[in-house]
């Protein structure tokens, strides 16, 4: 029997110097990019490690902000510029696989994430920081912006260049770019062996491993209260994004106007006031957010499924909260009588 | 004493137990604490015995836990002030080693969520 | 050097410097000022370089007998040369000084522009003791421990700030009335030689 004794009393010592290694960590850190704050949390690492995939994110992010910044000075404003004159744009290849997975995300939304309708959300005035109160552009002005449709439809690309067969496209990757720039971020912390991280980029995130003992726990924020509306628990390697009309607005004359334009009225769009979607890749749940955002409360479960998206959560100007089926097997409503509608589109 | 003082006292009689309740309510024990270190935060747990070596501004201070407790144990400051605080073990307790920029709170339970999506 | 050791005004290297009698006594005030500030400086607190501001006794005494401007001389006097002295020059320590400095002026301007009979000593020495500590507290949580366990520090400075800040009023009052007393008598005696 002596050699189980052993053995127990060996399995015993190794459990309990296990304990007394550093306890659980997580480590957070802010900063300033991509026009907003950028949350990192990153569990279970020395110190250096921790700075080290606060460094990457850092510098990815920045890259993707200067290259794809719809309004400041930057290689954008010109590709604009040069879509304007009809020219033909030579690109190298981190660009091209940008815009490539734009022009497939579009079409899949049937062009409602449309990335090229930039004159008309500059002829809003969300083209700054911070947009004054005063009016929205006039009536003819956006029915002249909208009638020239542009879309990703219009572009082709190669290898090496980018041409327009539309004079009206211009590039804004706001509904795009974030989803972008956080699975750079989150592809360069893989590779630099780091498992448990969440990169949180003005509320939008992607959280892969866990902290540790416990999956990572997300709050989603109530549109239109204090508080976070429903909770989840996110599994391995996903995104949870959300498109919502309190992120960006002004106020006109006794109206709220917000920042997500339905390019096909070319309004603001006003069915949905916000949205959740999950799905491993950022750059998709971004895109797809906006899109079933402007879909709405009829349309959204036949773009959701054109995109590959099974769990959306839309909640619309009454409070009801429309979730597809494998939404609802998952996400926790943390408010009281809510008026929740599933949405089962297996049928 | 003029009619204004009056008034400045009955301010401060208001103030002081204001503050005393709305700071100094819950005597939970601790169950975890947060770190921070400039603006970089660390969130550790009080049920395992560790001692934490943190660079700051200054130098290097040493952050002990024990038996469910935190303390600073060692400080470049010159002050000590935040060892002198002592072991720190019921929620909202808090010590700080302004030179070196690094505080130490603790909290009653772990924050709900990891992160907030909008 | 002039060999009256108390002339204040150097012929020798050609410049002149006139100083009245007030501006001796606004001198001695800083010069107990920065004396109060060294002293306090080595006083613990849960919070290093968050004090009471007994130092504030000075500055409120100034208010009151020469107005708000000689006050703010006389107290950014004390926050530089004290803090020079001690060798915290623009350390955190400096930056928390200062601020409570300023946080008490700007309480005082708005004191000084009050109408009817305003404050008297007490109640001038504890809101400038209060605005005091907020000044630091504020300071201190905005640049250097943005931590929100910090506010857990806040009602025992607070309740510093209340009882040094009422101690300090007392010592006004009481400064005054000598220096009143003083004033009297001196003119009683003058008026005495006159005769």
């Amino acid at each position: 029997m002596k050699p189980l004794w052993l053995s127990l009393l060996l399995i015993a010592t190794l459990g309990i110097t296990a304990c007394s290694e550093a306890p659980p960590q997580v480590h957070k850190a802010k900063l300033f990019t991509l026009g907003t704050l950028v949350d990192v949390s990153v569990h279970h690492l020395d110190k250096a490690s921790a700075q080290q995939a606060v460094k990457i994110i850092e510098d990815e992010l920045a890259i993707i902000n200067r290259q794809w910044h719809a309004w400041q000075d930057g290689p954008l404003m010109q590709i604009n510029q040069q879509l304007a004159q009809g020219k033909t744009i030579t690109i190298d290849s981190s660009s091209h696989h940008f815009l490539q997975q734009a022009q497939r995300l579009a079409a899949n939304s049937d062009q409602l994430f449309n990335p090229t309708i930039g004159s008309l959300v500059e002829q809003w005035g969300f083209h700054s920081d911070d947009r004054p109160d005063a009016a929205p552009p006039t009536k003819k002005r956006i029915n002249a912006a909208r009638k020239q449709m542009p879309s990703m439809a219009n572009i082709t690309l190669t290898a090496t260049t980018l041409t327009s067969n539309n004079p009206a496209v211009q590039f804004d990757f706001g509904a795009f770019g974030k989803g972008y720039a956080i699975d750079r971020a989150v592809e360069q912390l893989k590779q630099a062996g780091i498992k448990d991280a969440i990169v949180n980029a003005g509320g939008d995130l992607r959280a892969i491993g866990s902290k540790g003992d416990r999956p990572w726990r997300i709050g989603v924020r109530h549109p239109s209260e204090a508080g976070v509306i429903a909770s989840i628990e996110t599994d391995g390697d996903e995104s949870v994004f959300t498109s919502g009309n309190y992120e960006r607005f002004f106020d006109f004359d006794g109206r709220r106007y917000h920042h997500i334009i339905d390019p096909r009225s070319g309004y603001p769009a006003n069915d949905a006031i916000s949205v959740t979607v999950i799905h491993n890749n950022a750059a998709t749940a971004d895109a797809a957010a906006t899109a079933l955002f402007i879909a709405g409360t009829t349309q959204w479960p036949q773009i959701a499924k054109q995109m590959g998206i099974d769990e959306v959560m839309l909640i619309d100007n009454d409070l009801t909260i429309y979730m597809s089926a494998k939404m609802a097997q998952r996400i926790q409503i943390e408010i009281d009588d809510a008026q929740i509608k599933i949405i089962d589109d297996e049928r | 004493m003029t009619r204004a003082d009056y008034y400045i006292v009955l301010f401060a009689a208001l103030l002081l137990p204001y503050l005393y309740i709305s700071q100094w309510t819950g005597d939970k024990a601790g169950i975890s604490a947060t770190i921070m270190n400039g603006n970089e935060t660390t969130e550790v747990s009080l049920a395992h015995d560790h001692t934490l070596e943190i660079d700051g501004a200054l130098g290097t201070s040493t952050i002990k836990i024990e038996n469910g407790k935190i303390r600073f144990t060692a400080s470049p400051c010159l002050g000590k002030q935040c060892i002198h605080s002592g072991w720190l073990e019921h929620a909202g307790e808090f010590a700080a080693c302004l030179p070196n920029r690094i505080s130490v709170a603790v909290l009653g339970e772990a924050p709900r969520f990891d992160s907030i999506n909008f | 050097m002039s060999d009256d050791p108390d002339s204040a005004a150097t012929t020798k290297t050609g410049i002149s410097v006139t100083t009245t009698p007030e501006d001796h006594v606004i001198a001695w005030l800083a010069a107990l000022a920065i004396a109060i500030h060294i002293i306090e400086s080595v006083l613990p607190s849960p919070l290093p370089g968050v004090k009471p501001g007994l130092a504030n006794v000075i500055t409120i005494a100034v208010f009151i007998l020469y107005g708000w401007r000689t006050a703010v001389w006389v107290s950014m006097l004390r926050v530089l040369v004290g803090s020079i002295l001690i060798g915290t020059f623009l350390s955190p320590t400096f930056m928390l000084s200062f601020s409570g400095a300023i946080a008490s002026l700007i309480v005082l301007w708005l004191a000084s522009r009050l109408p009817g009979a305003g404050l008297g000593p007490i109640g001038l020495c504890l809101i400038a003791a209060m605005a005091h500590m907020f000044g630091q507290f504020y300071t201190a949580y905005l640049l250097f421990i943005p931590h929100d366990g910090l506010f857990k520090l806040l009602p025992l400075l607070m309740t510093a700030a209340v009882i040094f800040g009422i101690i300090s009023g007392i010592i006004v009052r009481s400064m005054l009335q000598h220096l009143e007393k003083r004033k009297n008598d001196t003119t009683a005696q003058r008026n005495k030689q006159e005769e």
